[in-house]
């Protein structure tokens, strides 16, 4: 996951690697030029070395801050671009046509798709890092060699050693930042929580209560976040000592030497300024690791999305000319479906009356080509072909399932009715009116906006968008489920005719699996579908005269 | 919809209400201060000593000496460490409690909102600054607010050790801070507005790909997959872009902040040049001043880099302080009007939202106690609002709503919820254990009294299969309830509050027609022996009243027992008709 990554952004990732390794070999050289101004030109007042030296600090920092623009700027490109890639992909494998079988949830996708595609990204910039970082250790070396061999040893010894030895309270500090983060994520969820649910808390006069709720996870987050405070205070406090205790010994050191005339004042300074420079790349290697494995774990999630198999394995063969039964399921053997036979021909519209709401969904899901093949027995047979072996595009154009759970987008009316169909305006205005759902234009017409969800309408309205939609699409077999629960007696009757009337001319065939006596009643036949199978079959108004659970069913 | 009828805190009550919060905590206060000083000025020993060591390696002074200057380092680290742990103990202790008191009391107020603000101001912009606003202010007190004092203080301090070597040299030293405070006059106007798209966008970007998740379904049905995953790359592209641009910005920001560092510490250098030659300064104070300005450039730096957290931690800071200084909720203090009976009168002359047109006119309604009223009409026939107003959620134009007697508005909002309890169509499942959603409606209510709760709305098929009972966690990312059991809860939070009159306009629409019987079955019991008032979007929730009232378009058109309406041939029985098929 990681490696592909970094072959697709080598150019990017070379170019910043290169000049962030160069400005961390310019921060190395700020001490060791101090050191350079004070040994050449302060202690011996000499103006031309003055002049020569601030010459060369303005080159210094020149190259430093050039350097650093350019290589951050590169290996960010690098990441963003890499997380885009994923977050593309990973919105890809979750709309495949053929389902996917990463088994992980919405939300789960979602977080997947918006903090693990940029976490793992992050993986390149943290390699650019840690090879700048390695550069500076190896600039501060050869300064520190060159100055005093042994001196040189023992800060480059030294430090690591000590670094390391703090790094190892590292993981204490993880968990106490990890639990109070988490305590006041939950904490913010909570509070938002509640005030998304205000209106139901006053409908009940619950909002002191829920008050007190709020103060008692917020005094457990404060104590959780106190916590990891004070390791955190003893950790800085810790680095902040052994770092004066390390600067403390490489003044000494240095000063003898210095007193003994081995080094010059200038080099004392440059070697306590890269004593206290190099403990950031050694930091920052530390720091590295830790991303690493971070971004490790999140690319282990990003993979097990992009490389989820399909759920179903579509067929290749196009729709054959349209035959008159259009859909035929014979002994289909489904969840709780234990032998159902079917036949939907062109131009009848056929409700079925599922007393067990298992065996509608059951039913629904096939029609809808999300079950794999092997998981059903039976034949579903589209155009008198098997469904399995059509392709989905084709399969899906014969028969199209709007589900009962109503899904609209962000966008126009129009947007969302033509969603089916590339229907000019008169054919989406006629299925509004076939949905009655005259009253969602408005003012605005099919340029009347919906916002996310369609949350600007009401449950009732987004239901008949919904009908009005599938309508619109004019699929030769049009599989609605419980399409008007929302919507009251008088606009159901309505509709019930509406839509009939809409179906029969060009004649397409209409399923409707509902428990509304309005919308039976309207239907040619009616099919009651029982224990997994279909028990009865009749006109509404004969099945109501002939069966009592029939009529216990369906009558309200 | 660019109405916020919340406040929001100006600066000055910004600050007046951080400055009330500290001086709560006086000694805590006091101490992370003088323990944040303490710890910055143990880190100014160092150079200080350094510089000293410098003049004495110059004058050639003995080996004793070096180790006397090593020893004072030493001990400075560890006075220094110690401070630094007990000054960042000391200032998050204060931080985060100061914090923890302002969110709580954010969310008291918020809780607590008049019904007539929270029904114009709607739940979006609370949800937000509880939400968003509180997690900024949050992670700027946590994460930066140490570091950001810290720096601030180290900056303060060094300048002034600066001063305190030499003035001359600390003049030098200040030839920096133009040099700075340009950098950040160039870079906050020009990065604000970018942040700020770079947030919608990637709520778009976000939202985006919840709406394809959610629908992925429909979008394979109708085949649009590929529209979809082309938004989401849209959405996405936009979002990287603005990314790289607004770190475009960054980099500059960066290049300028070295400019400066360049400028100081060139002139420190050439001020010790000078003073070294013309002997007034030693090799050591000038060595001493170039290694304080060395340390200045991590802290400055940092400031400068955290500005934008500071100051989006601000703009945060400043809503939530508008919704705590709101004001408390109204106790249930003074005098007990005298309410007799559990009768509820609504008389309504007039009532319209705003300025809009009028949605109820000549309404007169009387619940004798325990009776059962059930509101019919078509959508936009004024039922839900009728309801509210019954509620007293929101009040009449022209108007009043009694309760055994005493108008509401005398009544208090806080005692009229105790006694009126309304079910809306808004569905809400608290995040967390299924008890403590139930414990909403009565907070001290045993196990064995929600169970009996449950059972009363016929909820105990699904609680067994519930995998942790009670303690199962429901809502938001926990065990997802079908909107029928999520109904049943409210009615079940209803029989917990104990009210005596119950206001049910419930959406029992979603349920499906026989989770829709079970759940009037659910209402009939979770209201018997109150007086209830109940929008009937299904008939037979009328059939089963004591009374029914068709509204239609605001008015009352026929009113009388279910019975005799549907013999009268009006319109009620037409729309019985209609509902049987």
């Amino acid at each position: 996951m990681l490696r592909p990554a970094l072959r697709r952004q080598r150019g990017r990732l070379t170019a910043g690697v290169a000049f962030l390794c160069l400005h961390q070999a310019a921060e190395a050289m700020v001490p060791v030029t101090i050191g350079v101004v004070i040994d050449r030109a302060v202690a011996t007042s000499d103006t031309g070395a003055l002049l020569l030296s601030l010459a060369a600090l303005i080159l210094l920092f020149t190259v430093l801050s050039l350097a650093w623009r350019f290589g951050a700027r590169f290996s960010t490109a690098a990441k963003e671009h890499e997380a885009h890639l994923a977050r593309v992909g990973i919105a890809e494998r979750a709309l495949d046509p053929r389902g996917q079988r990463s088994g992980l949830r919405d939300g789960e996708l979602l977080s997947v798709a918006a903090s693990d595609a940029d976490r793992s990204a992050a993986a390149i910039r943290t390699a650019g890092a840690a090879a700048a970082a390695c550069t500076a250790l190896l600039v501060s070396a050869a300064a520190l060699v060159m100055v005093d061999p042994w001196l040189g040893a023992g800060v480059l010894v030294g430090v690591p050693l000590v670094l390391m030895a703090l790094q190892r309270l590292a993981p204490l500090l993880t968990r106490r930042s990890e639990a109070q983060q988490a305590s006041l994520a939950g904490t913010s969820a909570l509070a938002v929580d509640l005030v998304a649910g205000l209106r139901v808390l006053r409908g009940v006069g619950a909002q002191h209560h829920a008050a007190g709720r709020f103060a008692a996870a917020s005094h457990d987050a404060l104590a959780d976040t106190l916590r990891a405070a004070t390791t955190k205070g003893l950790h800085l406090g810790l680095t902040s000592t052994v770092n004066g205790l390390l600067l403390a010994a490489v003044t000494g050191a240095a000063g003898w030497l210095a007193l003994n005339g081995q080094i010059t004042v200038g080099e004392l300074v440059a070697v306590v300024g890269l004593a206290q420079f190099i403990a950031e790349p050694v930091q920052t290697l530390g720091w590295c690791v830790q991303s690493l494995a971070t971004a490790r774990a999140s690319a282990r999630r990003v993979a097990k999305v992009l490389h989820a198999a399909p759920t179903v394995r579509p067929g290749t063969e196009s729709a054959p000319p349209p035959a008159c039964e259009r859909l035929v399921l014979t002994d289909l053997r489904y969840g709780t479906l234990t032998g159902l036979n079917l036949r939907i021909s062109a131009g009848e519209t056929v409700g079925i009356v599922a007393y067990d709401p298992r065996d509608a969904e059951a039913l629904l899901a096939v029609l809808a080509g999300t079950v794999p093949r092997e998981d059903y027995q039976g034949t579903v047979r589209i155009d008198g072909v098997p469904a399995e072996s059509l392709r989905l595009a084709e399969s899906r154009q014969v028969v199209l399932v709007e589900p009962h759970d109503v899904a609209l987008f962000e966008g126009t009316l129009r947007d969302n009715l033509a969603a089916g169909a590339a229907g000019d305006d008169d054919t989406l205005m006629a299925a509004v009116r076939v949905a009655a759902a005259e009253d969602v234009l408005h003012n605005h017409g099919l340029d009347q906006v919906l916002t996310e969800r369609g949350a600007n309408l009401s449950g009732g309205q987004r239901q008949r968008v919904a009908l009005a939609r599938a309508v619109a699409a004019a699929p030769p077999v049009l599989v609605l489920h419980d399409p008007t629960t929302a919507v009251d007696a008088v606009t159901e009757a309505l509709i019930a005719e509406r839509l009939t009337t809409a179906r029969r001319e060009p004649p397409q065939a209409t399923v409707v699996v509902t428990g509304s006596p309005a919308l039976l009643r309207a239907t040619d036949r009616v099919l009651v579908l029982d224990d997994g199978r279909i028990r009865a079959e009749g006109t509404h108004d004969d099945l109501v005269a002939a069966e009592p659970t029939y009529r216990e069913a369906v009558l309200r | 919809m660019t109405r916020s009828l919340l406040p929001t805190a100006t600066p000055p009550q910004t600050w007046a209400a951080i400055r009330a919060e500290f001086a709560r905590l006086p000694g805590l206060s006091a101490a992370a201060a003088a323990l944040l000083i303490a710890a910055s000025a143990a880190g100014l020993v160092a150079p200080w000593v350094l510089g000293r060591l410098v003049d004495d390696v110059i004058a050639g002074t003995g080996a004793g000496r070096i180790a006397y200057w090593a020893a004072v380092i030493a001990a400075a680290a560890l006075a220094g460490g110690a401070l630094t742990a007990a000054a960042t103990a000391a200032a998050a202790r204060l931080g985060e409690t100061v914090l923890a008191r302002l969110r709580e009391r954010v969310l008291d107020r918020a809780l607590h909102l008049p019904s007539a603000t929270l029904e114009r101001t709607g739940t979006g912009d609370l949800v937000s600054r509880i939400g968003d606003d509180a997690t900024v202010v949050a992670s700027a007190i946590t994460a930066s607010g140490p570091l950001v004092v810290s720096a601030a203080l180290s900056v303060i301090l060094t300048a002034g050790g600066l001063f305190a070597l030499d003035w001359r040299l600390g003049l030098a030293g200040l030839a920096a801070a133009p040099g700075y405070a340009f950098a950040l006059r160039w870079y906050l106007p020009r990065s604000a507005p970018y942040y700020v798209k770079e947030r919608v966008a990637s709520g778009e970007r976000t939202q985006a790909l919840a709406g394809a998740l959610r629908g992925a379904a429909t979008a394979r049905a109708y085949r649009i997959e590929k529209t979809h995953v082309a938004h989401v790359a849209a959405c996405s592209a936009t979002t990287r872009d603005l990314t790289l641009e607004v770190f475009q910005i960054y980099t500059r920001l960066v290049a300028r902040i070295n400019r400066a560092e360049l400028i100081g510490l060139a002139a420190v250098l050439i001020a010790g040049f000078l003073l070294v030659r013309e002997q007034m300064a030693t090799v050591g104070a000038a060595t001493a001043a170039a290694l304080y300005f060395h340390r200045l450039f991590n802290p400055i730096g940092m400031l400068l880099l955290e500005s934008d957290t500071v100051l989006q931690a601000g703009a945060s800071l400043a809503r939530l302080v508008g919704v705590a200084s709101l004001p408390a909720a109204p106790a249930a203090a003074g005098t007990d009007p005298a309410v007799t009976g559990g009768d509820l009168e609504v008389v309504v002359a007039e009532h319209h939202y705003d300025e809009g047109p009028v949605v109820l006119a000549d309404i007169t309604l009387r619940l004798a106690a325990g009776s059962r009223v059930a509101l019919v009409g078509a959508s936009g026939a004024g039922k839900s609002t009728l309801a509210a107003l019954a509620a007293g959620i929101v009040a009449p134009t022209h108007g009043t709503v009694r309760l055994g007697g005493v108008p509401l508005g005398e009544l208090g909002e806080v005692r009229t919820r105790q006694r009126i309890a309304l079910i809306s169509q808004e569905v809400h499942v608290f995040a967390g254990p299924l008890r403590d959603d139930l414990r909403l409606g009565r907070p001290d209510a045993s196990d064995d009294e929600l169970l009996g709760a449950l059972e009363l709305v016929g909820a105990t098929g699904w609680l067994r299969a519930l995998p942790g009972g009670l303690d199962t966690h429901v809502g938001e990312g926990g065990h997802r309830l079908t909107p029928a059991q999520a109904q049943q809860l409210a009615l079940a939070r209803l029989v917990l509050a104990d009210p005596e009159v119950a206001v049910l306009d419930e959406a029992t629409a979603e349920a499906g027609s026989s989770g829709a019987r079970e759940l009037e079955r659910a209402a009939d019991a979770a209201t018997a022996g109150r007086t209830t008032l109940i929008v009937a979007h299904r008939l037979t929730q009328a059939a089963t009243a004591d009374r029914v009232l068709v509204l239609d378009r605001g008015r009352i058109v026929e009113e009388g027992s279910p019975d005799d309406l549907q013999r009268a041939g009006g319109r009620y029985s037409e729309l019985w008709a209609a509902w049987n098929g």
